[in-house]
C-alpha cells in the first residue's frame, strides 16, 4: 500500500506539472489582472488609472488585436507586455517567462514596431540596422547577411545609405518593421503600425505584416484604432476602452454581439404599410422618409427577399435597394459610446 | 558564460562604441567638442599666464588642471551621449527593449569617451609643450597611466550621473551634461589650490577623486597639498561612484519602467 502510495504521487504530480505546463506553454502572452496608474505632479498627486484589471490571452502564432479609441490603454497595455514598462499589479507571462522577472531573457524573443517610427536620426538605413544587430547580439557575418536580408525583404536597397531623418514617413516605418524582425522574434508588438502613413503606404505595411506573419509564424500583438486594419489582420481583437478589456473575439462574432444590424435603403413610389413592417421579422427599425425607407434589420442577406415582398404589395414600386453590411468601424463605435453597464448586458 | 555568450555580450558593448563613433563621425559639430573647446580654453588660460607672468610651476600647475578638464569633460560628455542621442532622436525605448545590460550601455560609451579624449591629451599636451614649454610627460608613463586612468573613472562617475539624472528628470537633465563638470572644476582646484576655498568647500572637494588625481599630477611638479596617499583615495573614491552610481543606475532605469519614463521620452 505504501508502495502504490510512493509511485502513485509522483506520477500525479508530474502528470498535473506537464498539463500546467502545455496549457501555459501553448499562450504566447498571457496577462491576468493588470493594473496601472500613471501618477504626476510634484506630490505625484495627480493620477490616471491606464489599466483596470486586464485580463488577456494570446496562443501562439496568432494575430491578435486590441482595438480602442484614444488614451483607452492600448500602448501601456503594450508596453507593459513587452517589458517597457511594468505593471502596478496583476501578471505577465510572454513566452512561458515571467514578464516581471525574467524581462532580461524575454526581451532576446520579442520586437516592437511603434507608429512614428524613430531611430538615431544621423544614422543610415544600413548603420540603424546594424546597430540593433548588434544590441541583440549579432556578431560579424551573421548580422551582415540578415541586415541585408531585411533590406531586400523591405525593399529598403536605394536608401540604404540614407540617414534616418531624410526617409520618407513610410520607408521609416519600413525600416521599423526591418528591425524588427532583426532577432527573429518569436512574439511581436506592433503599435499603431499605420498612424499617419498615406493610406496606400497603409496598405503595403499590413500586406507586409501578413507576409512576415506566413512566412515566420511569429505571434503578434497589433493596437490600432483603425478597424480596417485589425479586421484585415487580426484573427481575435479585443475591445479596450478606459483600460478595460469590454469584450474580445473574431471580427464576425464581435460584429454580432453588438447586434446594431444590417441597414437597408429603399428608394420606392406609392405607400408602405409601416404597422406591417413593424411586425416583420428581423426588422430592428425603420425610417420612412421622401420616398427613403431605412430599415435597420439583424440580418440583412436574410431578410431582403421577404422585406421585399412585403413592400411590393399593393401598388407599391421599389425603385432601388442597397444594402449596407455592420462593420468593424458600426462595432467599434458602438463599443466606444457606450458605458460599461451597457456593454455588460450586450455581452 | 560561454565563449559564444561572452561573445554577444562584447557585440552588445561594443554598439554603443559604433553607435557614438558614427554619430560623432557625421556630425561636424562634435569636432568641435574635441578640438574647438579644449582648444581655445587650453590657450586662453595659457595666454593668461604668460600675460601674469607666473613662474614656470604655477603655469604648469594651472595647465594640468586645464587639460585633466578638458579630458575629463570630452570623456563624460561621450557617457550621457548614450542616453542623450537616444533622448534627442525619441528612439529611447528601441535601445530598452533590447537585451542589453546597463553596464554595457555605460561601458560601450565610455570606451569611445577614453579613445576620444586621449585624443584631446595628446593634442593638449604637444601645444602645451610647444607653445608653453610645459613638458606633460616628465612624471614618466607610469604617472601618467595613472593619472588619465584617474581622470577616465572620474568622467564615467560625471556621466552616469548625466545619465541617472537624464532617467529621472528627462529632457530637462540634459544641460547636467555640461554643468556638472564644471561645477567639479570650481570644486575640486582646477586653478588653484583646494585649500583657499572657503568651507565647506575644501571638505566638498575631499570627496571628489579628481582633486586627488590632481595633487598626485602636480606632485611631480614639487606642488604638495597636503593630502596623503592620494592615489588610494583618488582610485577608491572613484571605484566607489562607479559602483555606487552603476547599481543607482540600474534602479532608476527600473523606476523609469515603472513609470513609464521611457515611454514619455520617446513620443
Amino acid at each position: 500500500m505504501a508502495e502504490c502510495i510512493i509511485f502513485v504521487l509522483p506520477i500525479g504530480y508530474m502528470q498535473s506539472a506537464i498539463c500546467l505546463r502545455v496549457t501555459e506553454m501553448s499562450y504566447a502572452i498571457k496577462a491576468e489582472g493588470i493594473f496601472k496608474t500613471f501618477r504626476s505632479g510634484w506630490w505625484k498627486k495627480r493620477h490616471k488609472d491606464a489599466l483596470k484589471g486586464v485580463d488577456l490571452q494570446i496562443e501562439e502564432r496568432e494575430i491578435f488585436g486590441i482595438l480602442g479609441p484614444n488614451g483607452a490603454g492600448k500602448t501601456t497595455l503594450l508596453s507593459i507586455l513587452c517589458t517597457l514598462l511594468l505593471p502596478d499589479h496583476g501578471n505577465v507571462r510572454i513566452l512561458g517567462m515571467d514578464g516581471l522577472h525574467d524581462g532580461h531573457e524575454i526581451r532576446k524573443r520579442v520586437n516592437v514596431v511603434s507608429g512614428n517610427a524613430n531611430f538615431l536620426w544621423s544614422l543610415t538605413v544600413k548603420e540603424n540596422l546594424h546597430y540593433y544587430g548588434m544590441l541583440y547580439g549579432l556578431i560579424g557575418k551573421e548580422r551582415e547577411k540578415k541586415v541585408e536580408t531585411l533590406i531586400d525583404i523591405f525593399n529598403l536597397a536605394e536608401h540604404r545609405n540614407i540617414p534616418f531623418d531624410e526617409l520618407s514617413t513610410g520607408t521609416k516605418q519600413r525600416l521599423s518593421l526591418a528591425k524588427s524582425l532583426i532577432n527573429d522574434p518569436e512574439v511581436l508588438f506592433l503599435d499603431e503600425p499605420t498612424v499617419g502613413l498615406d493610406p496606400d503606404v497603409s496598405i503595403r505595411i499590413r500586406e507586409e505584416i501578413l507576409s512576415i506573419h506566413k512566412e515566420r509564424g511569429m505571434t503578434v500583438l497589433l493596437t490600432t484604432h483603425n478597424m480596417k486594419e485589425a479586421e484585415y489582420l487580426c484573427g481575435r481583437i479585443a475591445f479596450l476602452k478606459e483600460g478595460k478589456i469590454l469584450t474580445t473575439g473574431t471580427a464576425e462574432v464581435l460584429k454580432r454581439m453588438v447586434r446594431i444590424g444590417d441597414r437597408l435603403k429603399i428608394e420606392f413610389k406609392g405607400r408602405i404599410q409601416e404597422d406591417e413592417l413593424l411586425r416583420a421579422e428581423g426588422v430592428i427599425n425603420f425610417t420612412i422618409s421622401n420616398n427613403l425607407c431605412e430599415i435597420v434589420v439583424d440580418d440583412g442577406e436574410r431578410r431582403l427577399g421577404s422585406l421585399i415582398a412585403l413592400l411590393s404589395r399593393g401598388d407599391t414600386q421599389i425603385k432601388k435597394v442597397t444594402l449596407g453590411q455592420t462593420d468593424l468601424e458600426d462595432v467599434f463605435v458602438e463599443f466606444a459610446k457606450s458605458t460599461d453597464s451597457d456593454m455588460g448586458l450586450r455581452v | 558564460m560561454s565563449s559564444s555568450n561572452l561573445q554577444k555580450a562584447l557585440i552588445q558593448t561594443w554598439a554603443f562604441v559604433f553607435k557614438n563613433w558614427i554619430i560623432a563621425k557625421r556630425n561636424v559639430f562634435s569636432l568641435f567638442e574635441i578640438l574647438f573647446w579644449p582648444v581655445v580654453g587650453f590657450f586662453s588660460v595659457g595666454f593668461l599666464t604668460s600675460f601674469l607672468e607666473l613662474d614656470p610651476n604655477k603655469t604648469g600647475f594651472i595647465l594640468v588642471g586645464i587639460i585633466a578638464m578638458s579630458v575629463i569633460q570630452v570623456c563624460q560628455i561621450d557617457v550621457a551621449y548614450v542616453l542623450l542621442y537616444d533622448l534627442w532622436s525619441k528612439s529611447l525605448k528601441h535601445t530598452f527593449i533590447a537585451p542589453v545590460q546597463s553596464s554595457q550601455l555605460i561601458l560601450g560609451s565610455w570606451l569611445i569617451g577614453v579613445i576620444r579624449s586621449f585624443f584631446v591629451f595628446l593634442l593638449l599636451s604637444v601645444c602645451s609643450s610647444l607653445v608653453f614649454g610645459f613638458d606633460f610627460w616628465r612624471p614618466g608613463i607610469g604617472p601618467l597611466v595613472l593619472f588619465l586612468l584617474g581622470l577616465f573613472l572620474t568622467a564615467a562617475s560625471v556621466g552616469m550621473s548625466v545619465c541617472i539624472l537624464v532617467l529621472l528628470f528627462g529632457y530637462m537633465a540634459d544641460i547636467a551634461a555640461w554643468s556638472l563638470s564644471s561645477l567639479m572644476a570650481l570644486v575640486c582646484g582646477i586653478y588653484y589650490p583646494v585649500f583657499i576655498l572657503p568651507f565647506p568647500f575644501p571638505e566638498i572637494a575631499q570627496a571628489i577623486p579628481l582633486t586627488y588625481f590632481l595633487a598626485y599630477f602636480r606632485s611631480f611638479y614639487g606642488f604638495d597639498e597636503g593630502f596623503k596617499n592620494v592615489l588610494g583615495w583618488g582610485f577608491g573614491l572613484a571605484g566607489l561612484y562607479v559602483i555606487l552610481e552603476a547599481i543607482l543606475f540600474k534602479a532608476v532605469l527600473q523606476r523609469a519602467r515603472r513609470t513609464g519614463a521611457l515611454i514619455k521620452l520617446s513620443e
